[in-house]
């Protein structure tokens, strides 16, 4: 085994470029109106259409959406994951401390990943290898990034282990996956994507296959560790739940479009997207009613290939008008940075009328079902 | 909370009271002695691999007692070959004599030296181009893929042995173009069966997580994808060599492949087939030396095949 792979690059952390400085007037992380494509034969699919953020350490970043609605591919391609072809970057930029990830070589881009980028996936029991131990793996990194040697980095794997809560680490570093279960393997997972002290996390639904119990566990694990590491999380789901507690900024993402981007606070007591409005009325209530139905959003999302005219949520928008299905709005921007993609954000009658009831008020234990539309 | 885990871990391994589940929470072993441990079970495996080992120590440590004990393997002995020719089976000679008078069991010892090495060197080439040709085919596709395994096709395509007839004329005769001849001739199966092996792995999230972690591609390849799809590869390979000893036994036999005197269990048969009538053991114990270790090494290959399936673990 490692009959290749075993070159070690000696690199000097100081070259790291998570130990440089964020240049005078960037932020750690700018995504800046990226458009990803995928050139197929049924025509192109326009996963990523403009995504535009910002992202500093410290914070939290909700990626909220449905399926298909373009928040994995938008990270695949930070990462440089994406096979191109058939995708393709049709615009944008993506910007790490200032310097272009888009303009690295695949070696620069290889080193940046899990050093400085690291992500979590989904399925923890299809993500880690089964012919290897659970210390060999969390190793991994450490060995490639920091040329660690096998002892060191199993001395690590250990400290590693006893980090994010897994029980006697010594013995369980010699264990293979298929001895933890699910929620102990999402916490190998996190502590493999952190063993590197990356600047960025970007977690892939880490929650949804895990049990409810665990995922409060899991989520609880990935703030305690970004107090300690001080790392930006970017958190994507398709959960408003998941993310209302520890978000600080949320991105609503629909049809590869960020329909409403703004502050936790913003989102949640300031909403401005009919589709905003419709994920806040489908959150379970857990103080509610039993025989009080949801308020689901009616529809399916469109097809990336044949999108709708003008606004993509039109069809299912419950307050769209023509001017709605033959016109692409503009983005309501306000000064605060909160942005929204629809025709009707900056009416604020429009607003007051059809936001979720609990919306205007600052209280939220104030929570009144309401909504009539 | 570590105590209540540890008890939590023991009534889990009282409910799957099953043995192996026992054995396999044990935390010192590793894959490798997981297989060992499942290979032991298998009866049918452990003969084979017995006989296979059988017939190396014979033919490899064959000088330093056989042609004491039982004569030449390739000299005749002009002054007594009336006397010695097709001796039925005897204590002196256990599997009779030929008709120019040598010693049946010492041509078979020697003859399995050629077979084996045959077996063994020609997996080898076949598996050394199998896995480069497989791998690049699955791992980067789109027009390498369809290259490598249409030439693949081809190859397949055409009868094998006459195939490999052909190359023999080509090159010429000889025991080190038999190696070549076969070896290169083999790589189409094994590209095959490694290229699905790796599309199938490839799929997993480990392989996406790990190029997350900043892994190169052939790093991915070396510690991710290829050990997980190792275990078809070892198992085709037994199997193989088996194959590829039958493959010199019919040249051999059809006088392809090694030359005269030296043995080969094809050119034994050639030799004793005229005698099949009067006195059958001339053919048949060298027959029965290829069945027996070609079954050998195909049993050893079942064997391997479950013991190396990481996915029975958590079954």
């Amino acid at each position: 085994m490692g009959l290749f792979g075993k070159k070690k690059r000696a690199l000097d952390p100081a070259d790291d470029l998570k130990n440089q400085p964020v240049p005078e007037g960037s932020h750690l992380l700018e995504v800046d109106d990226l458009k990803m494509y995928f050139h197929t034969q049924d025509g192109v699919v326009k996963a990523v259409d403009g995504v535009s953020y910002t992202l500093d350490r410290g914070e939290t970043l909700g990626v909220v959406g449905e399926s298909g609605s373009g928040k994995s591919v938008t990270h695949m391609t930070i990462m440089g994951l994406i096979d191109m072809p058939p995708g393709k970057i049709e615009g944008g930029d993506i910007r790490y401390r200032g310097r272009s990830l888009l303009e690295m070589t695949e070696e620069q881009m290889q080193h940046i990943r899990g050093n400085d980028i690291a992500m979590i996936f989904q399925d923890p029991m299809t993500s880690l290898n089964p012919v290897y131990t659970i210390g060999r793996q969390l190793g991994e990194g450490l060995r490639l990034h920091r040329g660690y040697s096998k002892e060191q980095a199993l001395q690590r794997a250990v400290e590693l282990l006893d980090m994010v809560g897994i029980p006697n680490p010594e013995q369980r570093v010699k264990d293979y996956p298929h001895q933890f279960s699910g929620g102990m393997r999402q916490r190998v997972m996190i502590a493999m994507a952190l063993a590197c002290d990356p600047d960025i996390l970007i977690a892939d639904e880490p929650t949804t296959a895990l049990d409810v119990t665990i995922q409060a566990q899991i989520i609880e694990l990935m703030q305690e560790m970004q107090k300690k590491n001080g790392n930006a999380i970017v958190m994507i789901t398709h959960d408003l739940g998941v993310v209302a507690d520890v978000a600080d900024k949320i991105m609503v993402m629909y049809a590869g479009h960020p329909v409403e981007f703004g502050t936790a606070e913003e989102i949640f007591y300031n909403p401005v997207h009919p589709y905003t409005w419709g994920l806040i009325r489908s959150i379970p209530k857990p103080a509610g009613d039993e025989k009080e139905s949801l308020t689901p959003i009616e529809g399916n999302p469109p097809s990336l290939v044949n999108l709708p005219a003008g606004c993509p949520f039109s069809p299912r928008c419950p307050y769209a008008t023509d001017r709605c299905r033959t016109e692409m709005p503009e983005l309501y921007v306000t000064e605060t940075g909160h942005y929204s993609r629809c025709h009707f954000s900056g009416d604020a009658a429009f607003v007051a009328k059809n936001a979720p009831a609990n919306s205007r008020s600052a209280a939220p234990a104030s929570a009144e079902e309401g909504g009539e539309a | 909370m570590t105590d209540k885990n540890t008890k939590l871990d023991q009534q889990a391994e009282v409910v799957e009271a099953d043995s192996e589940q026992v054995e396999a929470s044990k935390p010192s072993r590793t894959l490798w002695s997981d297989a060992w441990n499942r290979l032991r079970k298998n009866k049918l495996a452990l003969i084979g691999a017995a006989w296979i080992i059988f017939v190396i120590v014979v033919a490899v440590t064959a000088d330093l007692w056989a042609p004491q004990l039982l004569g030449s393997p390739t000299e005749i002995d002009s002054a007594t070959v009336a006397a010695n020719s097709k001796l039925p089976p005897s204590l002196e000679h256990p599997f009779g004599t030929d008709a120019t008078g040598r010693d049946q069991l010492v041509r078979v010892i020697y003859g399995a030296r050629i077979s084996l090495a045959v077996g063994v060197v020609a997996t080898l080439i076949s598996t050394a181009i199998g896995l480069v040709m497989g791998g690049i085919a699955a791992y980067y596709g789109g027009i390498w893929d369809t290259i490598i395994m249409r030439l693949a096709d081809m190859f397949l395509a055409i009868p094998y042995t006459l195939f490999v007839i052909v190359m023999l004329a080509v090159i010429g005769q000889g025991i080190q173009n038999v190696f070549i001849a076969i070896g290169i001739l083999g790589w189409p199966s094994i590209a095959r069966v490694f290229r699905s092996a790796i599309l199938s792995v490839k799929e997993n999230d480990y392989v996406d997580a790990a190029r997350a972690m900043g892994a190169s591609d052939l790093r991915i390849i070396a510690r991710h994808i290829f050990p997980n799809s190792v275990a078809s590869i070892v198992v085709y390979a037994t199997m193989n060599i088996g194959g590829a000893i039958l493959t010199e036994s019919a040249l051999s036999f059809l006088g392809m492949g090694v030359t005269p005197p030296t043995p080969s269990w094809g050119i034994m048969i050639q030799d004793g087939q005229k005698f099949l009538q009067t006195e059958p053991w001339l053919m048949i114990l060298p027959g029965l030396a290829i069945l027996t270790t070609v079954l050998a090494f195909t049993l050893l290959g079942d064997g391997l095949r479950d013991a190396l399936d990481v996915k029975m673990k958590d079954a």
